[in-house]
């Protein structure tokens, strides 16, 4: 185990030295005339000249490249060329963001289609039928509607919770889940549909096993059946979708954040590639794939818990 | 049985968690004397260094912080602030100002000529917009510690009013050099317990600021919202006070009961023409190609469809703020198609030209659908360049293009010249001269009062004659306030300046 692990954490620093040097590199290659940007609208070409001369653009791109290397391996991952805030910083910031609304839609999205999964896969019937009919309707909308209808009704019409913005949980627990609550549910919405129809699958095949039909033929309940025995044979699967689940409201998260005025990792992505300001750009890449990596490590130890056949391979 | 349960469950979570929420909601009401003043930018702080610093309205980050040298009052004229009088030599080189004795900076050290002096000059060095304003500014010179001397190169007729923004703005001397915490003698101080940076600036009273009264909330809190449907969002839900928001929110804000006021920059936007030498497009050095351009226009129902109305049909650079404003040249150019194809025809170019211009349809489609029917209807056949939104402006500068769709401009005539007239402007990529303008520029320079007034509007009538460019309109900005505060909007401030904002009670 303590191998395999090594060898997967090896592979994915070097994941990410090889994702972010791709990246350095294309971002060289857009053309565009950063400084300009930077310095604005009425500021003069002497002005734009020395912007570019102070980030260093004026030199070749393999130094440059070395330069950066170095930096980033050591630890620094430079300052925003626009608001001159440490990357860092706005990737600590913007990272509980992120990762608040992203947890926030997981629990909510493992925890309704657990239950509806499992209700749909024993009960069948019209029940089944409904379950199915709104996954697929719900798969169906767009993110950004749910939100935009969240933030509309929920919050400017009814004034239930907050319209925009984030608390930090250490500042205060009760407001900070305020705040992540429409954010998750919409980024919640398409995830649910697809985890609670994989879960129905993956149930109804487990319930069709014959160890089903002996348990229940010893007399054990419906709902110890189900729960204890069923669902913790049907869940590898659902655990695979919940993890690449994760992965996927990453992107949905750009759309909620804008909507919902947080700055988390999505928008500071959006924004910074819109600009071109290279070394958020390069932070945002480098903590994603990190995040992927460390994802996908959790979802394998979590495959192993769940199922004792792969633990013994 | 088991859902209805869990029904109940969430109903009861989301009710008590609405019911003890409030502090960050609409409840909190906080504009109020005393209370907090709660405001979003589109833009993010650049930086806390004022010689970085940009403008438009980002102003709003330093307001709080940073005191000016000088305010202007509703007509532009500048009044008192930091410095309590001020003077001109004859040949408008050299400015004299008194400054008050009785202001500290938070940090404790005073606020006297040598930190004007430091301030002035490190802002000047600098690379942002603020320090392109006072870059005429050569020397600065302490005659006494409330009496500062600054020199400039040439004349600059918009220097006081500068002074009474950003480039005018004063921090204590010791931060100058590590700017990561503004510190300043203006009427708030940054509080870092309310602050992240990137996202949100929370800034509490200075207790000893000089003059109170004009600063009636205890607290301020400016968000950065770069997304329209947030700022809207949360205006509505009275998470705040104020904020720019989009034309086509409108309506729903004023159903909300918000207050919407319209802010008119001084930009203007229309047709540019930066190859008035006829580099690219030969056809654009002659002037009856450009009025052509400009009889092609039906700048009237441009602003009716594509601005929603939100803009005054202009045909000059000059707003109403303006001294150069001259209200008859808006009728020089009337929507008149067959006049135009007349001119292009009487130039030679009786089937057209065609020209390329770069693709602005992923940020104003109906401008541009309509600016390219019409110049198809004279004969002007447009070829649209897809490139990246960042490359739009980089691209003009470096003289890609031979005109495009573009606006700018400034309340101030002076900045406008600068931007858009002389043959340095920064939007003058083919750095284009005409003798009798740069004959005026020097004269406008070297002048004051109502000669310069007469001077000004003598250029503008020149360069709408010339056809200098084809503007539409003049743009309409659109502030949206609640009702808790009273806003005032500003000529020459981008966004209403933070002395307009007063408790509705008051």
């Amino acid at each position: 185990m303590a191998v395999f692990l090594i060898r997967r954490l090896l592979a994915g620093i070097l994941l990410v030295i090889l994702v972010a040097s791709a990246t350095y590199i294309l971002l060289n290659y857009t053309g565009s005339d950063v400084a300009r940007n930077i310095v604005g609208e009425t500021a003069t070409p002497e002005q734009a000249l020395a912007k570019a001369a102070e980030l260093g653009l004026d030199r070749p791109l393999g130094s440059r490249y070395f330069d950066w290397l170095g930096t980033t391996l050591s630890g620094d991952l430079g300052k925003s060329w626009f608001n001159n805030v440490p990357v860092s910083t706005t990737l600590l910031n913007g990272l509980p963001v992120t990762l608040s609304i992203i947890f926030g839609a997981l629990v909510l999205s493992a925890l309704v289609s657990v239950i509806l999964g499992s209700l749909a896969a024993v009960r069948a019937g019209w029940f089944d039928k409904t379950v199915q009919a709104s996954a697929v309707l719900a798969d169906s909308i767009p993110g950004f509607l749910v939100a935009l209808v969240l933030a509309m009704v929920v919050a400017v019409n009814l004034g239930w919770l907050p319209a925009t913005g984030f608390v930090p949980f250490q500042r205060s627990a009760v407001e900070w889940l305020r705040s992540i609550t429409l954010p998750s549910v919409a980024l919640a919405f398409g995830a649910t549909a697809a985890t609670t129809l994989q879960l129905r699958g993956s149930m109804l095949d487990v319930l069709k096993l014959d160890y089903v039909r002996t348990l229940r033929s010893r007399g054990l309940s419906d709902r110890r059946v189900v729960f204890k025995h069923v669902l913790r044979n049907a869940a590898p699967p659902a655990v695979t979708v919940l993890s690449l689940q994760f992965i996927g409201l990453v992107g949905g998260a750009v759309i909620v954040e804008k909507v919902f005025g947080l700055r988390g990792i999505g928008s500071i992505a959006t924004s910074a590639a819109v600009q071109g300001d290279a070394p958020v750009v390069l932070g945002v890449v480098i903590v994603m794939v990190l995040i992927v990596v460390v994802v996908n490590l959790i979802a394998d130890l979590a495959y192993g818990w769940l199922n004792p056949k792969v633990r013994a391979e | 049985m088991k859902r209805k349960l869990i029904l109940a469950g969430a109903v009861s979570l989301a009710l008590a968690m609405s019911a003890c929420g409030g502090s960050g909601g609409a409840a909190s009401g906080g504009a109020k004397a005393g209370g907090t003043l709660n405001l979003a930018v589109s833009q993010s702080l650049k930086s806390w260094d004022l010689a970085e610093a940009s403008m438009g309205n980002a102003e709003q980050y330093y307001e709080p912080v940073f005191d000016a040298l000088l305010h202007m009052d509703s007509k532009g004229a500048p009044t008192a602030n930091l410095a309590t009088s001020w003077d001109y030599d004859a040949s408008l080189t050299t400015l004299t100002l008194k400054l008050r004795t009785d202001v500290k900076f938070s940090d404790g050290a005073p606020l006297d000529a040598d930190a004007v002096k430091a301030n002035l000059l490190h802002t000047k060095a600098g690379k942002g917009e603020a320090a392109a304003l006072i870059k005429a500014i050569s020397d600065v010179q302490v005659t006494n510690p409330s009496t500062v001397v600054v020199k400039l190169s040439t004349p600059t007729p918009s220097l006081l009013r500068s002074l009474a923004n950003v480039p005018g703005m004063i921090a204590s001397p010791k931060s100058l050099t590590s700017p990561q915490v503004p510190v300043g003698s203006g009427p708030y101080t940054l509080d870092a317990a309310t602050t992240t940076a990137g996202t949100e600036y929370g800034f509490v009273a200075n207790p000893n600021y000089w003059e109170k009264n004009s600063y009636p909330f205890e607290k301020v809190d400016i968000k950065t919202m770069s997304d329209p449907t947030a700022r809207t969002n949360a205006l509505l839900s009275g998470q705040l006070d104020g904020a720019g928001i989009s034309p086509d929110r409108v309506d729903a804000v004023k159903a909300g009961g918000l207050k919407v006021d319209t802010v008119t920059p001084g930009v203007v936007e229309g047709l540019y023409i930066w190859d008035k030498k006829g580099a690219i497009v030969p056809a654009l050095a002659d002037v009856r190609v450009r009025q052509a351009l400009n009889y092609a226009f039906d700048s009237a129902s441009i602003v009716k469809i594509a601005k929603k109305g939100l803009g005054t049909p202009t045909t000059q650079h000059f707003t109403s703020d303006s001294e150069a404003f001259v209200p008859e040249l808006d009728q020089t150019y009337k929507y008149d198609p067959a006049k135009a194809k007349a001119l292009l025809a009487e130039a030679g170019y009786a089937n057209g030209f065609d020209v390329v211009m770069p693709d602005i349809s992923s940020l104003f489609p109906e401008m541009q659908a309509a600016m390219v029917e019409q110049l198809g209807n004279v004969g002007v056949r447009v070829k649209l360049d897809k490139i990246p939104f960042d490359q739009f402006m980089p691209s003009i500068l470096a003289g890609k293009y031979a005109m495009s769709y573009f606006k700018t401009g400034g309340a101030d005539p002076w900045i406008a010249i600068q931007l858009i007239v002389s043959k340095q402007a920064t939007w003058n990529p083919f750095h284009y001269e005409d003798k009798h303008v740069t004959d005026l520029l020097s004269r406008i320079s070297t002048s004051t009062g109502s000669a310069q007034v007469a001077l000004y509007k003598e250029l503008n009538t020149y360069l709408v004659q010339q056809a200098w460019d084809a503007p539409w309109d003049v743009v309409k900005d659109v502030y949206a306030s609640s009702k808790n505060v009273q806003v005032t909007m500003h000529p020459f401030y981008q966004t209403p300046p933070l002395f307009n904002f007063k408790p509705a009670s008051q």
